[in-house]
């Protein structure tokens, strides 16, 4: 498509491109970084993108139907667990380590 | 249509700008305020979606409620700037990065291809009055999905009880060292 | 926006006009504050710069202004310099968003030899449809600028401050949330334009598909939530860190909580934040439970028709209508905005202990069972 277009006519494809973005950024931060809780807040950006996708399929499906919000939450649910379990479990570690970097959840087992 | 567009563009450049401060800034800290503004932007896109309560929601329970959790958690722990952030291996890192620009890639390119195929002519659906269109949502939340809804509060009340056992062992927060 | 250049520029300037609505009243009300304190422990308080000591704060204003900014050398920059420019922001969004009186019908009039087409003006920024969720969403944010604050300034008590800030916020937050769904079930609606219009008239109860009307009551949502409005009340408080809730700031404690290390200007951005919370909060409380901004017994067409009948001209007996009515709803927001001030200087603040057991073990459940009996009065009122 002409760049011009692209530029002026923001369309579904737009926004999947945002969250396809978004989404490969989190990824590299949960593979790149060591500290835990930098890796829980890349899966809520990763969570974060699978929303985007959501609502924006919900917007400009040909019906208009609302499914697509009415999952995003239950992401926002499963995002928010998550972040509860994850701080509860870096706290856990911090408190023995004072630290939180990753290789110490080996030391979790047993 | 140029407002919109603009608006969209400003969003999605503050989304991705805080993304990227996110995934490389030393400092915890200014990694969870950094996403704390991811998540107010991403926001944004919400409403720009026509998804107001969607974005009203987004900015209560992820803005004001789990990026506080994570920020107020950092504050306590009081990193300093990490030394050592990133993960080591020059191999294993290229790969790590290879992977994600393959998935990137992946996923970029089956957006493009199947948006030409099936989306690009697909005109907005038209817009609805917010409080019609909540009305709509709570609907569906609350009769289609409505088991799913019900196992979704049963999810959150172990979640609670679990974190709460997780974070009382050892004494919980008030031993003494 | 609007559809010319009139409209644009004049929703424009209501937008500005409402935000320093917002800090022009944090003046009034500081002076207030003080007079009042000094009225309720027998002091006589400032009395001597200007009438009844009302330069008094204009006086602080300017020495603020030329006090030297300075910041703590391990501080991080960017956030100590954001953080009371995020105080203001939530309060200044939120006010924008509630409506402060009747919208303005103008008719047609000629300007600069131009006819100037029909245009209808909200009393308000701007009207968002789930005005509700937007409020509670931004003034969620509002615990930020106390962290940002509380890390930037490199000291342990702010970040004390900051911490214990972030966790009342965040608690309470729960149960004004829960109390504001009572007022949703009994409305139906996220709009406040439409909860102001359902509470005109007389006080109407369903009562088993019948209809009971108490001619003697204005139909308030506090007849219909009394303990939603109370928890509501209760937790504003805790929300604008205010006394009996201002461990945040408790100074017995932590010198002065937060914003220890402000001073001058920045200090005052963080006041014009708190007030700016307050009246946010006197507002919201008036909006639900109150009957926002109607005249009790009196609809906005009878106001209307009695300005048609004082002055000429639709227009100028419209806007004195909106005037009217914006007159009724500030009436409350002062009385609430006089009750925060006068509880300040009354109860004595709790300890951090009982504050949070306060929030969890006593307001969240009362607030869910407001929930659970909202629901069943509602279905035994509607059912036949």
């Amino acid at each position: 498509m002409p760049i011009n277009d692209a530029l002026l006519n923001v369309g579904l494809s737009h926004y999947l491109i945002l969250s396809a973005l978004l989404f490969t950024l989190g990824l590299l931060g949960v593979l790149l970084r060591r500290n835990v809780i930098v890796i829980l807040m890349s899966i809520e950006l990763m969570l974060n993108a699978v929303n985007i996708t959501f609502v924006a399929f919900s917007r400009y499906s040909p019906t208009a139907n609302m499914d697509g919000q009415a999952m995003v939450f239950f992401v926002m649910t499963i995002a928010a667990a998550e972040a509860a379990v994850g701080l509860a479990l870096a706290t856990t570690i911090f408190k023995k380590f004072r630290e939180v970097n990753i290789r110490y959840f080996e030391h979790l087992k047993g | 249509m140029t407002a919109d567009s603009l608006l969209f563009f400003i969003l999605a450049a503050m989304t991705v700008g805080s993304a990227l401060v996110v995934i490389l800034a030393s400092n915890p800290i200014f990694c969870s305020l950094a996403l704390a503004m991811a998540m107010i932007s991403v926001a944004g896109i919400f409403a720009s979606l026509n998804a107001w309560f969607v974005a009203g929601v987004q900015l209560i329970v992820y803005a004001g409620a789990v990026m506080v959790l994570f920020v107020m958690v950092l504050m306590l722990f009081d990193l300093k700037d990490e030394v050592r952030a990133f993960s080591r291996g020059l191999v294993s890192g290229f790969f790590k990065i290879a992977s994600v620009a393959v998935i990137g890639g992946v996923i970029a390119a089956a957006v493009w291809m199947s948006t030409e195929t099936i989306f690009s002519t697909a005109p907005a659906a038209p817009t609805v009055n917010a409080t019609v269109a909540t009305k709509q949502l709570a609907d569906l939340l609350f009769k289609k999905y409505l088991f799913s809804f019900e196992a979704m509060g049963a999810l959150l009340l172990i979640i609670a009880i679990g974190a709460v056992a997780l974070s009382r062992i050892e004494g919980g927060t008030h031993a003494d060292k | 926006m609007g559809r010319d250049s009139f409209e644009i520029t004049v929703n424009i300037v209501k937008m500005f006009a409402i935000f320093l609505l917002m800090v022009q009243a944090v003046p009034i009300l500081v002076w207030l504050e003080r007079r009042g304190s000094a009225f309720i422990q027998n002091r006589t308080g400032p009395n001597r710069v200007g009438p009844l000591g009302l330069i008094q704060l204009l006086a602080d204003a300017v020495k603020f202004l030329f006090k030297q900014p300075f910041m703590p050398e391990r501080g991080v920059a960017p956030l100590y310099y954001f953080a009371p420019i995020a105080a203001l922001i939530p309060g200044a969004l939120a006010l924008n968003a509630i409506p402060l009186s009747t919208p303005i019908k103008i008719e047609p009039f000629e300007m600069l030899g131009q006819m100037w087409g029909p245009y209808t003006f909200l009393f308000q920024g701007y009207d968002i449809g789930i005005g509700i969720v937007f409020i509670l969403g931004i003034s969620s944010l509002g615990v930020y600028s106390i962290l940002l604050a509380g890390w930037g300034s490199s000291n342990k008590y702010s970040l004390m401050g900051a911490v214990r800030g972030a966790a009342q916020g965040i608690s309470y937050e729960l149960a004004l949330s829960l109390a504001l769904v009572g007022i949703l079930m009994v409305y139906g609606t996220l709009s406040f334009k439409e909860i102001v219009d359902a509470q005109a008239g007389p006080l109407t109860f369903m009562a088993f598909g019948k209809e009971y009307v108490i001619g003697a009551l204005p139909n308030w949502g506090i007849f219909y939530q009394p303990l939603g409005a109370l928890i509501f009340f209760a937790a504003t408080f805790a929300e604008a860190n205010r006394l009996p809730f201002d461990l945040p700031e408790a100074e017995g404690e932590l010198v002065a909580g937060f914003h220890t290390e402000y001073a001058g200007f920045s200090l005052l951005l963080f006041y014009i934040g708190e007030y700016g919370h307050m009246m946010v909060a006197s507002a919201l409380l008036a909006t639900f439970y109150f009957g926002g901004y109607s005249i009790p017994f009196v609809s906005p067409e009878a106001v209307n028709a009695f300005w048609l009948a004082k002055v000429d001209g639709a227009n100028t007996a419209a806007i004195l209508t909106a005037v009217t009515h914006h007159l009724s709803l500030l009436v409350r927001v002062a009385l609430f905005l006089w009750i925060f001030i006068h509880v300040r200087w009354t109860l004595p603040r709790f300890r951090y202990d009982q504050l949070m057991s306060l929030g969890w073990k006593t307001m969240l459940p009362w607030a869910l069972a407001n929930v659970v009996v909202t629901a069943i009065w509602l279905w035994l009122g509607h059912r036949t």
